[in-house]
């Protein structure tokens, strides 16, 4: 036992590595936070085209469902190597997007981005789909009615109710995409997860990595509490009979 | 048909006017002159095609064939046309045509004012200001000064409909379309929505009424329509049309609704 809790909770060890840590946990939140921004604007940009009405945007929407498909399909580790193996490579491209710096950050990390958003955009995209279709269509006919046109319609009125009824769903996301910002240490990004790694690599115990599990549940768990309490009061607004978006 | 005259020229016209749903043909061939400052009922069973064609004329379902005149200029491409998408008929008639619905349907994410100013900012252009202003107006005269800050939530039935009349008024609009609007509405609150229509009506609203309402189609039109099966089976002044019906199946009719 004591050996157990030396090899995965060895206080002093955690305290010792704990900056080291909470460096590579900070990268882990950075990454988060921008390709999770993101990722909801690249979303909800996917789910307004697949909405475009008529016969003129069938390609628009075909494309952008084909879009959807493919990318919630194709595993993001796959993706992560493509992009960062590939990309540098394009020799069309100019120098500042086949290796990337911005704001002190290198090109593994905005791969990262750009591999995380593409992915997480479309699985956002769904969500935000749904949304919108449980959005009663006596809505965007009284709109259509009054005069507005689609984009309008859409933008004051769909949209404003479909994404309250979706924000639980989209921190679910984003929570999953949370953790799996943790992949782009295959790239050579020192986040938590690779900081962790080379420590127990080097030291043969596993406190680090353990340290850097906590980190997380300190992030994820409240945000999970959050969701079940959006999804509560979601619920509430049914039980007491009246399913309409109430005024926040 | 009766001839034009009275109040004003022509303010709607429909030649032949069909509408299919697949293998369904809800609307199969139907003529309609109304005039500027008519009030039109319109009965008839349900699935008889009377709410179909409100929704033809405000193009929220294009006719397929026949041709709809509003004040006097074609509003569909002719024959075949299908959809009113991106044409400029459809700005012209929704200028031009309110509607209000039976569910209502407010935008719950808006408060009763805003339900009202939303589109004459967005659509019209008016200064936040000035669709308040108008927003306010409309909302006193259907009896809802005191609601103009509350969500459609908290609003009764009747409430709801009366903010849904105003937000159409808010348009500008010449002709008003009501699709069964206290259908849905507890019989209590019929009254205070009939009465905001009897209002505009005197007002010299040109009025088209999908209703169920007998009692305010004899009191309030200028003549009454009977549909059924897609088609006008009879029209007239109420006093006939309901008193004195010719055909066999509006006298069924009216036998039904009034029997109990």
């Amino acid at each position: 036992m004591e050996e157990f809790l030396k090899q995965f909770f060895d206080v002093g060890f955690m305290v010792d590595h704990f900056d080291e840590v909470l460096d590579g946990f900070w990268v882990t939140i950075q990454l988060s936070v921008i390709s999770g921004i993101l990722s909801l604007v690249w979303g909800l940009v996917l789910a307004t085209l697949r909405q475009l009405p008529g016969k003129g945007f069938l390609p628009v929407r075909f494309v952008t469902i084909t879009y959807i498909d493919v990318f919630r399909g194709v595993p993001l580790l796959l993706l992560i190597l493509l992009i960062y193996g590939g990309i540098p490579s394009l020799d069309f491209l100019p120098e500042s997007l086949r290796h990337p710096e911005f704001f002190g950050k290198k090109d593994n990390f905005w791969f990262g981005v750009l591999a995380i958003t593409i992915t997480y955009g479309a699985y956002m995209a769904e969500v935000y789909r749904a949304g919108i279709e449980s959005v009663p269509g006596g809505q965007m006919e009284a709109a259509r009615s009054l005069g507005m046109n689609h984009g309008q319609a859409m933008r004051n009125v769909i949209l404003p109710q479909a994404v309250r009824k979706v924000i639980a769903p989209l921190l679910n996301d984003f929570i999953a995409l949370t953790k799996d910002t943790t992949l782009v240490s295959v790239i050579a990004l020192n986040e938590v997860v690779l900081v962790g790694n080379d420590i127990q690599s080097e030291t043969f115990n596993s406190s680090a990595l353990t340290l850097g599990a906590l980190m997380f549940l300190a992030l994820t768990l409240p945000l999970a509490r959050l969701v079940d309490k959006l999804i509560a009061r979601e619920q509430g607004r049914f039980t007491r009979g009246a399913p309409r978006v109430e005024a926040l | 048909m009766e001839g034009q005259g009275n109040s004003g020229g022509s303010m709607l016209s429909l030649r032949g006017v069909c509408k299919r749903f697949g293998e369904l043909e809800v609307l199969r061939g139907v003529d309609l002159e109304v005039k500027k400052g008519e009030v039109v009922c319109v009965l008839g069973p349900s699935g008889s095609g009377k709410s179909t064609l409100l929704r033809c004329l405000n193009l929220l379902e294009p006719p397929e064939e026949g041709d709809i005149h509003l004040e006097e200029r074609s509003i569909c491409k002719g024959p075949g046309s299908g959809t009113g998408e991106q044409s400029w008929e459809l700005d012209f008639v929704r200028q031009r045509v309110g509607i209000v619905f039976q569910q209502f349907n407010l935008f719950p994410h808006r408060t009763a004012l805003q339900n009202v100013t939303m589109a004459q900012e967005k659509v019209l252009g008016r200064s936040s200001v000035e669709a308040r202003k108008k927003g306010t107006e409309l909302l006193e005269r259907v009896g809802l000064a005191d609601k103009l800050g509350e969500y459609p939530e908290r609003l009764s039935g009747g409430q709801q409909q009366r903010v849904a009349i105003a937000r159409a008024l808010a348009m500008d609009p010449h002709v008003m379309l009501f699709d069964e609007v206290t259908s849905a509405l507890d019989p209590e609150l019929v009254k205070e929505v009939l009465d905001v229509m009897r209002e505009l009506a005197e007002e010299g609203m040109t009025m088209i009424v999908v209703t169920h309402e007998i009692g305010f189609a004899k009191e309030v039109a200028d003549r009454v329509i009977f549909m059924d099966d897609g088609l006008i089976v009879e029209e007239g002044p109420p006093s006939q049309l309901l008193d004195d019906p010719r055909e066999e199946r509006t006298k069924q009719f009216l036998g039904l609704v009034l029997g109990h």
